[in-house]
């Protein structure tokens, strides 16, 4: 499979001299497209940093990260808007949805075509289709705060795909929900891996759906380990449920 | 793209209409303000248009007949209208006082003026209804703002007179209503003593040698005579020719008699420029308290606004959205919350315009004028939240 997101020997120090915190200290890890891998490690790890250092929110002090071939950082940023590049190659999806809660379900996933520069009517168009494909379409026109907790995930998630990024960041994307919606939010991520040809990475804690993941990344202290499918995590039994 | 600030403002419209409609009345107030203003200036206006003279010739060195008491033997006017220049000279008598009238005090501008002719100065330029003043005694002729009707008798001193006719527009520089009375009724009221003073005074005279001689008793008859009887004027009102240089006129006649002459430049500037300066400034006062109590309300609500969708612009900063767009929407509130604000501000004002007891005046330029004002407060006001917006980070979307 073509290569999503790689990133080589990432480091992220907060601060400097004796009040520096090291929270990546040399991070590895590659996610192809079409695959969903897990992000997991004890609190303070280092999860959130890396998100963000991926997410180009805030800046690695040094290592490397590429996006299909282009080189996003290399001891620096290669690219000079960074907004831009978070619109076009990367999308989001977080704990709670967070829907911009003055647009309807169909704005709320048209905006981000429209920031890209779409007309309006072809940034809807897209957002329907894709709500189609998640199978909230019939909720196209209300507000986020009319629907259930799983249909603003699904339009959440809508939201993420709709300028097909290369790559999707989800930060415990199943936090607030019962194992059955958590579990058809991680088939949902793995179909839409799959068809839209997106790298996804998920951070979790959430037991139920650590088994699920085909390949997991564990971070401790900073450093990824890779392991295998879940269910040969090691002694520490984090997979085991 | 669609408009986000248009779309926050749909979702939460009830609070954003009544914030606006909080704002509207501030804003009226200060319309009605600008408008007391105004209408101050249209007053003291009115009252140099509605005299009808060119030139006013006051006692030397006063700034009468409005701003400053003024006496002149009304003779003066006799050589003026000889002047060359002069079309007419009249002279007018002006006393502010308060008229009992249905159990009700009315203050009022008593005018004496010469109604012998039409056309002369002073008079009031036109009746709404009824007629001039054609006996020289006890008719009277009154603005519609003193309530009086026609046929009304109205005690004014110690003589009643019956209104003859109705006018309008006819106040003094204060706002007070005008009562037109013939220039010797006038001059009774105004400068006449009442029934003791005059006693006394004759007393004073028959006890004084100088003014009662012995074994002459009508010189002292001659003295109370020109004691009780008033040939004064507060001002002479001139207008001159159609070819004359009103200029020119005022400087022969000051060169001629020694009286203090206007022109009508000259006593606006005394009107609006020295009397009405004070209040002016009053005015100004609260125009620029307003605006700050304005500017403030607004800048708390739009940062109210921004800081409860902290976490909404920190997921659309996220997601990419520019801060120019951010920016954008925070100020477009600002200014929409202006524009309802201005909106019922302008109804208020022109709504409750005829219930002040003095003329309000509200004029489009002052509404225009105000209307920007209005947007560049709120959008000064809006900066506040635009800057609270602008250092969300998009980090904190992600969280820890
Ligand atoms: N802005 C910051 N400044 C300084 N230190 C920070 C900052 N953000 C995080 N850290 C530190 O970096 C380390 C990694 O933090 P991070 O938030 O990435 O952990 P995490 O794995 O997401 O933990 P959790 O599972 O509790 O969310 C922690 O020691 C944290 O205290
Ligand atoms: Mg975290």
């Amino acid at each position: 499979m073509a290569e999503g997101i790689r990133i080589e020997n990432l480091v992220k120090t907060y601060g400097q001299g004796d009040t520096a915190v090291h929270a990546l200290r040399g991070v590895n890890m590659s996610v192809a497209k079409g695959e969903v891998v897990g992000l997991i490690g004890p609190s303070g790890s280092g999860k959130s940093t890396l998100l963000k250092c991926l997410g180009a929110v805030i800046e690695p002090t040094s290592g490397r990260m590429t996006i299909g071939d282009r080189v996003i950082y290399d001891d620096g940023w290669k690219v000079g808007d960074l907004r831009a590049l978070r619109r076009d190659l990367i999308g989001f999806i977080f704990q709670a949805p967070y829907l911009i809660p003055f647009l309807d379900v169909t704005d709320n996933v048209a905006l981000l075509p429209m920031l890209a520069g779409k007309p309006n009517a072809e940034a809807r168009k897209e957002a329907r289709d894709l709500l189609e494909a998640l199978d909230v379409a019939h909720r196209a026109a209300a507000m986020p705060s009319q629907l259930s907790g799983g249909e603003q995930q699904r339009v959440a998630i809508a939201r993420a795909l709709v300028n097909r990024p290369p790559v999707i960041l989800a930060d415990e994307p199943t936090a607030p929900l019962d194992s059955v919606r958590a579990l058809a939010v991680v088939d949902l991520l793995n179909t839409m891996a799959r068809q839209f040809e997106t790298a996804i990475i998920v951070v979790t804690h959430d037991e139920k759906i650590i088994p699920t993941f085909r390949r997991l990344y564990n971070i401790r202290d900073g450093v990824t380990v890779e392991e295998g499918p879940a269910g040969s995590l090691g002694s520490d039994g984090a997979g085991k449920s | 793209m669609i408009s986000l600030a248009g779309r926050d403002i749909l979702h939460g419209w009830g609070k954003f209409v009544l914030t606006g409609v909080g704002l509207g009345l501030l804003i009226g107030v200060t319309l009605s303000m600008a408008g007391v203003y105004r209408g101050m200036i249209d007053d003291a206006q009115a009252l140099l248009d509605n005299s009808g003279a060119d030139l006013w010739v006051v006692q030397k060195d006063t700034l009468g007949p409005y701003a400053e008491p003024s006496s002149l033997n009304e003779d003066t006017e006799r050589p003026i209208r000889a002047m060359a220049g002069v079309d007419r000279a009249a002279g007018v008598t002006y006393l502010t006082m308060q008229i009992a009238h249905r159990g009700k005090d009315v203050r009022v501008m008593v005018v004496g003026a010469e109604v012998t002719q039409p056309g002369e100065p002073g008079q009031p330029p036109y009746l709404m209804a009824g007629r001039r003043i054609v006996q020289g005694h006890y008719e009277a002729v009154a603005d519609v703002k003193t309530g009086f009707a026609i046929g009304d008798q109205v005690k004014v001193r110690r003589n009643t007179y019956r209104i003859v006719g109705l006018t309008s527009r006819m106040v003094s520089s204060g706002g007070d209503p005008m009562l037109f009375l013939s220039l010797k009724d006038a001059q009774e009221a105004q400068f006449e003593k009442d029934a003791d003073a005059i006693v006394r005074q004759r007393a004073r005279t028959a006890s004084s040698p100088a003014l009662n001689p012995p074994g002459n008793p009508a010189v002292a008859e001659a003295v109370n005579a020109a004691q009780a009887s008033s040939t004064n004027v507060n001002a002479v009102l001139v207008t001159v020719a159609p070819s004359a240089d009103a200029d020119a006129v005022a400087a022969a006649i000051r060169r001629w008699q020694r009286v203090t002459v206007y022109t009508r430049a000259q006593m606006e500037e005394i009107l609006v420029d020295k009397m009405i300066a004070n209040s002016a400034r009053q005015i100004g006062m609260f125009l620029v308290i307003l605006a700050i109590v304005s500017a403030a309300i607004v800048a708390f609500i739009i940062y109210t606004m921004t800081i409860g969708k902290i976490r909404e612009i920190a997921v659309l900063k996220l997601i990419g959205t520019r801060n120019r767009t951010i920016a954008g929407m925070i100020l477009q509130q600002a200014l929409g919350l202006g524009l309802i604000g201005f909106a019922v501000g302008k109804i208020a004002a022109t709504f409750w315009a005829p219930f002040f007891p003095k003329y309000v005046l509200l004029l489009p330029a002052d509404s225009v004028r105000g209307f920007f004002a209005v947007m560049a407060i709120c959008a000064l006001a809006s900066l506040l939240a635009i800057h609270a917006a602008l250092k969300v980070d998009p980090a904190e979307a992600i969280g820890g």
